[in-house]
């Protein structure tokens, strides 16, 4: 008791170091115990796993593209909230709000610019992502309703994109949207009352500004942040990353490894029985902190294991992709300006009425028939994508780039994914005034 | 001895219906027919009815402000008058194809965004254009002036005489 009572002068000279530790009660990790509990003590790092394995941090697997998405949208939050502070959803008021970034508001366009580039950016990142794991066949069991639910965060970052294009309210966001939502009115029953209440109007106008705006900026974003959260979480359960069946030989130099079972207190197996009856249990390794409570022994470094902790391995893996990812912003940012067009002119549409980039496939497909360019084809396309993984089954090729099972699916899907690549290129440069085939040189 | 006894009872919880099943079964259509109804009511929430926009019902002014021969394109209504004689009538100037406005020009009306074109009633003569332009309920209201209706679309070549 006596050890206990410190006079009130001594806690004030130990007030930083005291709540310095209330906050981290654990110091930097000297050893593995205490390096799987710094990854779950701390609420940014516990929906980490304690340990990963080493293919899910080789950058040439995974490109980095699922953070690189994700960390996207982190800078789209921050600066659309920051941008939210100086603009009006209203016809009147929004255009000259652009202007005001431009020329009065500090750090505004660069912050538009920012906003600007970096939802092109996850766009891309989500689509690049997609085929990343289509082609390394890691949508198969038991990751299929992972995959369904990024079909679902693809399809939620294009319409968040689409609703955003509305807001500057110029001539290239007012006949992109007018453009877009009569492509919506093709589609069979409820094209007509689809279109009448995402414009809450028969035409665009301050409805459909206001409707975009709370889209945009509310529904959507808590949308995407709950299909995240359950993705994220969805990774962990259904046992990390994919990775090859077989295991090439594990490095000579790889240090022995010990795995931390039921919490703190370390058992060490010595015997050799006791190896054999961990064995069951590495088998069916999560590398997740349930999988390593459940075993009733820690194993010793006698039993390949191809894992490493995620303090600091995945840790400065993810910081790197994160630096990575805010510089790439923050240069195309400095060195291009978000495009503003004209303030709306309702009379005088722009030849041709172009949509942002990445419906300009879409746009493409709708000048030859607009319900199976604009709905027929693109529903089929996302119910295939949807059903993939409850078809396509087999076990195998899992893990790989380009895995020789899958060569019929992989070729199949890189067809669909070059026919949307060319049919962009062909909207984007190879279309004029009346959408006429034009060169671009 | 006890085992005995309890087995047939769980053999006869499930087939037959007991009071506990019905029960489940029944506040579960309950909680799921409330999550639809609720689904539904913020459809029709969202759903305007009324809009702040354009009305579109609308007066034009009287018969008189239209000689006949005249094709008067009302840009903010998106509608165009055209007048044959006595015969009056609102063709809209939406373009069915993607919802750009068209220009009446000689032949018809011309769309500028993908260069859809149309003859003097409406009807595609060319361009990417699904469908023909619709025609508007005309009427004469008690004031006398001419109202179009932009809800009520009417088979083409139908006029109203004044």
């Amino acid at each position: 008791m006596s050890t206990q009572t410190t006079s009130p002068w001594k806690s004030l000279g130990q007030l930083p170091e005291n709540v310095w530790r209330s906050i981290f009660r654990n110091p930097l990790p000297s050893s593995d115990l205490g390096r799987a509990q710094t990854s779950f003590t701390n609420f940014f790092l516990h929906l980490h796993p304690v340990k990963v394995h080493r293919n899910s941090l080789k950058a040439t697997f995974t490109f980095g593209l699922g953070l690189i998405s994700f960390f996207l949208f982190f800078i789209l939050v921050v600066t659309g909230i920051l941008l939210m502070f100086y603009y009006v959803p209203s016809t009147t008021q929004a255009y000259d709000r652009m202007l005001d970034l431009r020329g009065t508001v500090a750090f505004g366009i660069f912050l538009r610019n920012m906003h600007r580039w970096a939802a092109h950016g996850m766009v891309a990142a989500v689509f690049l992502h997609m085929c990343r794991v289509f082609l390394t066949g890691s949508y198969k069991p038991p990751r299929e309703f992972n995959w369904v639910l990024g079909v679902l965060l693809l399809l939620v970052t294009l319409f968040m994109s689409f609703t955003g294009y509305l807001l500057p309210w110029d001539q290239l966001a007012f006949w992109a949207i007018t453009v877009g939502t009569s492509i919506a009115s093709y589609a069979p029953l409820v094209g007509k009352e689809v279109k009448f209440i995402l414009l809450g109007d028969s035409t665009v106008g301050q409805e459909a500004l206001l409707r975009f705006y709370v889209l945009h900026v509310a529904v959507l974003p808590a949308v995407l942040s709950l299909l995240v959260a359950i993705h994220f979480w969805r990774i962990r359960k259904d046992g990390g990353l994919s990775r090859p069946e077989v295991e090439d030989a594990l490095p000579a130099d790889s240090p022995a490894q010990m795995e931390v079972v039921s919490g703190p207190a370390v058992v060490m197996a010595t015997s050799a029985a006791a190896a054999e009856a961990a064995k069951p249990v590495l088998q069916k390794r999560h590398y997740g902190i349930q999988g390593l409570v459940r075993g009733p022994f820690t194993k010793v470094g006698n039993v390949p294991d191809r894992s490493v902790f995620a303090w600091p391995n995945l840790f400065m893996a993810e910081l790197v992709v994160f630096l990575i990812t805010v510089a790439g912003v923050l240069l195309v940012s400095l060195f291009f300006n978000a495009p503003l067009e004209e303030p709306v002119n309702v009379m005088h549409p722009p030849n041709p009425a172009k949509a942002p980039w990445y419906f300009l496939g879409l746009q493409e497909q709708v000048s030859y028939s607009a319900f199976w360019g604009g709905v027929g084809i693109p529903t089929i396309e996302v119910l295939l994508l949807l059903i993939v993984p409850y078809i396509d089954r087999k076990i195998a090729g899992v893990g790989r780039w380009f895995a020789r099972e899958r060569l019929l699916a992989n070729s199949l899907f890189l067809t669909f994914v070059v026919v949307n690549v060319i049919l962009i290129i062909i909207g984007t440069f190879f279309r004029g005034p009346n959408w006429e085939f034009v060169s671009p040189w | 001895m006890k085992k005995t006894a309890a087995k047939p009872e769980i053999e006869q919880s499930e087939d037959a219906m007991t009071r506990r099943k019905a029960l489940s079964w029944l506040s579960g259509f309950g909680l799921f027919g409330s999550l639809i109804i609720t689904a539904f009511s913020n459809l029709i929430f969202i759903k305007p009815r009324a809009t702040y926009g354009q009305p579109n019902r609308f007066s034009i002014g009287k018969p008189e402000d239209f000689p006949s021969g005249a094709r008067v394109s009302l840009d903010v209504r998106r509608v165009c008058i055209v007048r044959d004689g006595d015969k009056i009538a609102a063709i809209s100037t939406t373009c069915t194809h993607l919802g750009c406005i068209v220009s009446v020009s000689e032949t018809g009306f011309a769309c500028p965004c993908h260069g859809s074109r149309y003859d003097q009633d409406g009807n595609v003569t060319g361009g990417p254009a699904p469908r023909a332009l619709p025609w508007y309920q005309v009427s004469l209201a008690p004031n006398g002036e001419i109202e179009v209706d932009k809800d009520t679309e009417i088979e083409p070549g139908s006029y109203l005489r004044v």
